[in-house]
């Protein structure tokens, strides 16, 4: 390994300092955790380092900045692609028959390429802003207290596993970073264990991705079967790739898709995801909404090389059309369950699983595309390499989104927990009936909370793909490519289908939830007397507001790195302006009328019907007097003339049978506990018989016999030490004797 | 020179006395010298071994034997010195504090 990297080290200083990028928030995690048990009281500890919230903070400001400057020294140079650090931990061989057969290497390396350098940059930059929030969020709330620095512990950890995994140089590595990050998760949803749900949504959450887990290591093991090594320098060499059998190395890869489908929550491993909104909102934001379910979608996207190899060719189809379908089957689904929720946060989780089965769709298409299209054609190639960067891009824009969407969702419940408990002093915790996360609770929020209301609005903008807003660049994408897919393989329909249903399903939730809680009169005296937020909380929101909103940008500039040698590389050839300008004429001029047709429903489900439905179901006016900030105001007007004209009550349709079961999650969950109680049950009962009967019954034979036997011996231990002598000296002639008749 | 199997039987003879009076006698220091005399036994084993032989091995043995031998009593009378503080005894059939 160290050899084949050395040529491929990146000739920059900073480049060394990688593996600062784990080990800063690694090494922050013992130090939160022990100086908060040693001050836990210390007023400076308190105030000034809020708990450890500043050293997390420190240590996630670092790993922010080393990895600014390694994907800028990655953006500056194409070529610096591969290992850039490793270090040999364990050199071994597995023997046969007296010579060394294989040598094995376990180490641990950075290994960059433009995959890494996306979640890079998604997994720093939230885990930093979302450090910010957590300031703001943990250490207001008294229910938190002398407790925050076990959160911090716990939030730094996983960062560092977020970006390990991002970074490492192995699929073994990957799996390791992977479970930190699953423990983190597990014990961030129990953050609060006092109360049995969270700490049974804890249980759940770790349980259900450990399922997908252990086939995760089924398919590694597979994999170290067929290659002898799961370094990505020697799995993704084309030559080694070359002489494996496609089948088994499908089989493999779709174990590891089973992994991916726990960590990322798609249907049917997706029932923990909703539970974990248990834990304090900074962990759903950054845990459950923007990074570690992202794991999953990389470690798919990591597969690529393997759907590219020109030896593969057509051979991994079956795989890629599963992938597409059990996106499309979760993006359909979890929309429609959002539907009818009623918990903010909930909604938001839904959605978060839905997005994801998007992005899911979209790089199943963008391998099948790799896996079909000729490998040798530069067009097929630019084809395969936007339809990967599309869903990734996606993954970008939903990460950012879904991650200031949290926060502003965490802003709300926050200041409304805090005018609850500012109107009813006497109402300690959270025992009591009120709930802080109900939409029900909430209405009429605009005027109040501005800045919040903004960044909801923009990044709800951005999930329904709102024409020029984040998500619409990346969300038209993976449509179009699910279709062009579909053209070519009628199976695609299905997934195709389901995608572009979805966007006007994400554009009535997503509506509907920024309706419910900002929109309409305030619901009761609580939402009446919410307040503007607290710094810490703003200062993310309004970071995050302004990347959804320029993603545009990023999506000029990404054709130009993704295919820098392709029709599309503008940055190098024409700039930033024809870059932009070919978006826009792309994505609302299509040369080919199919797609033409395409984007235009798109764009007509998810920004026009949806909204629609949602503010003639849901909208409402603001109350008499309250004026909201100016740039919103279109919004609150539109949403006024649609609900007086087109209102209409929807009871009827809110108490059918199939309202019911989205609101029952389509019964999946209880399926489960029936299929635990009837299978697992029934096989332990079982279990436990054979158990008494036939194990223990054996054991106390075996117990009883000694017993007896002891009893007999006991006898002869008299306590005199001449006896014992006696009987060693019978002994020894005994053995003598022995020996002499055998000699 | 005397025949080494006649120093070989007396060997034997020493040590069968060593042993029945281990078996025997109460007092523990006659039983300590009742194992000193089978050590002395075996010691001359050495001995006649080394004649028969010719081999100066057996010689270097006894010379071993004799060193832990020695070092075997000093413990020996310090246990029993011991156990004499504890049980005020050391008449061998008045400690059975291991017996069940």
């Amino acid at each position: 390994m160290s050899g084949s990297s050395s040529s491929q080290i990146v000739d920059s200083s900073m480049a060394e300092y990688a593996p600062l990028i784990i080990l800063l928030p690694l090494l922050a995690m013992p130090v939160i955790l022990f100086l908060g048990k040693i001050f836990n009281t210390n007023p400076t500890w308190k105030n000034t380092l809020k708990e450890g919230g500043i050293i997390a903070l420190a240590a996630m400001g670092g790993a922010l900045f080393i990895s600014l400057v390694i994907i800028k020294d990655y953006i500056g140079s194409f070529s610096n692609n591969g290992d850039i650090f490793s270090l040999t931990w364990l050199n071994t061989a597995i023997w046969e028959g007296g010579s060394s057969v294989t040598s094995i290497h376990f180490g641990f390396g950075i290994y960059i390429d433009h995959i890494t350098v996306m979640l890079l940059f998604v997994a720093a930059f939230l885990c930093f802003l979302i450090n910010i929030f957590a300031i703001g969020y943990m250490n207001t709330d008294p229910i938190n207290e002398d407790r925050n620095h076990r959160f911090y512990a716990e939030f730094v950890l996983f960062c560092a596993g977020m970006l390990g995994m991002v970074l490492s140089d192995s699929f073994l590595w990957l799996f390791i970073f992977w479970e930190i990050m699953g423990l983190c998760s597990y014990l961030l949803i129990g953050f609060y264990y006092e109360r049995p749900s969270a700490s049974s949504a804890a249980k759940k959450a770790f349980m259900t991705t450990r399922i997908g887990d252990v086939f995760l290591m089924i398919g590694l093991v597979m994999l170290w079967d067929l290659f002898g090594s799961l370094d990505y320098s020697v799995v993704f060499d084309t030559a080694n790739i070359a002489a494996v059998n496609p089948g088994s190395l499908q089989l493999a890869l779709g174990m590891m898709f089973v992994g991916a489908v726990g960590k990322s929550a798609q249907f049917p491993l997706h029932v923990w995801l909703p539970d974990a909104m248990e834990g304090p909102t900074p962990v759903s934001a950054l845990i459950h909404a923007a990074t570690m379910v992202n794991a999953g979608l990389y470690l798919v996207a990591r597969m690529f090389p393997f759907f590219g190899a020109e030896s593969m060719s057509g051979e991994l189809v079956d795989l890629a059309f599963i992938i597409a379908s059990i996106g499309g089957i979760t993006a359909v689904m979890a929309a429609g369950i959002a539907f009818v929720q009623d918990d903010l946060k909930k909604v938001l989780a839904y959605s978060t699983m839905s997005q994801l089965g998007y992005i899911f769709t979209g790089l199943g298409a963008a391998l099948w595309l790799a896996n079909s299209l000729d490998y040798h054609d530069p067009v097929a190639q630019t084809i395969v390499v936007v339809a990967f960067g599309a869903a990734l891009f996606h993954l970008f824009n939903h990460a950012m989104a879904k991650g200031m969407l949290f926060m502003a969702s965490g802003s709300v419940i926050h200041e409304i927990h805090h005018a609850h408990h500012h109107l009813h002093p006497d109402d300690h915790g959270d025992d009591d009936d009120f709930d802080a996360q109900s939409m029900e609770n909430m209405g009429g929020l605009a005027s109040k909370m501005p800045l919040t209301a903004t960044a909801m609005l923009v990044g709800s903008a951005s999930i329904m793909g709102l024409p020029l807003i984040g998500g619409f660049w990346s969300k038209e994408g993976i449509i179009a490519n699910a279709w062009r897919v579909a053209l070519e393989d009628p199976r695609f329909f299905f997934p195709a289908a389901c995608v572009l249903v979805g966007a006007g399903m994400t554009g009535f939730y997503m509506s509907r939830m920024w309706l419910k809680t900002f929109a309409g009169k305030p619901s009761n005296e609580v939402a009446a007397h919410v307040g503007p937020t607290n710094n810490w909380i703003k200062t993310p929101l309004f970071i995050l507001t302004f990347v959804t909103l320029s993603s545009i940008l990023l999506a000029g500039m990404g054709f130009a790195h993704w295919a820098p040698d392709s029709e599309y590389s503008f940055l190098s050839e024409k700039g930033l302006v024809e870059g932009i300008m070919y978006e826009l004429g792309h994505a609302f001029a299509n040369h080919d009328t199919f797609f033409f047709i395409l984007t235009y429903i798109a764009i007509a489900l998810g920004a026009i019907l949806g909204p629609f439905m949602a503010m003639s179901l849901f909208g409402g006016k603001l109350e008499d007097g309250e004026e909201c900030k100016p740039w919103f105001r279109p919004v609150i007007r539109l949403n006024n003339w649609v609900y007086d004209k087109y209102h209409w009550d929807n009871s009827g349709i809110a108490t059918s049978g199939l309202a019911i079961a989205l609101q029952n999650r389509l019964y999946i969950d209880k399926y489960y506990d029936l299929a635990m109680v009837k299978i697992v049950a029934g096989f332990s009962n079982k279990a436990a018989e054979v158990d008494t009967k036939i194990i223990d019954g054996t054991i106390k034979q075996i117990e009883d016999k000694s017993q007896k036997i002891s009893t007999t011996v006991r006898s002869l231990t008299t306590g005199s030490a001449r006896d014992y002598i006696l009987w060693v000296a019978i002994g020894t002639l005994l053995i003598f004797f022995f020996i002499w008749g055998v000699a | 020179m005397i025949d080494p199997a006649w120093v070989s039987g007396l060997s034997a003879i020493l040590f069968i006395i060593g042993l029945l009076g281990v078996f025997t006698r109460k007092n523990a220091i006659i039983v300590l010298m009742c194992i000193e005399l089978m050590l002395n036994a075996a010691n001359m084993q050495f001995a006649a071994a080394a004649i028969h032989h010719g081999d100066a091995t057996g010689w270097v043995y006894a010379l071993f034997a004799i060193a832990i031998a020695a070092s075997e009593v000093a413990i020996g009378l310090a246990i029993f010195l011991a156990v004499y503080g504890k049980h005020e005894t050391i008449t061998l059939d008045d400690i059975n504090v291991l017996s069940n």
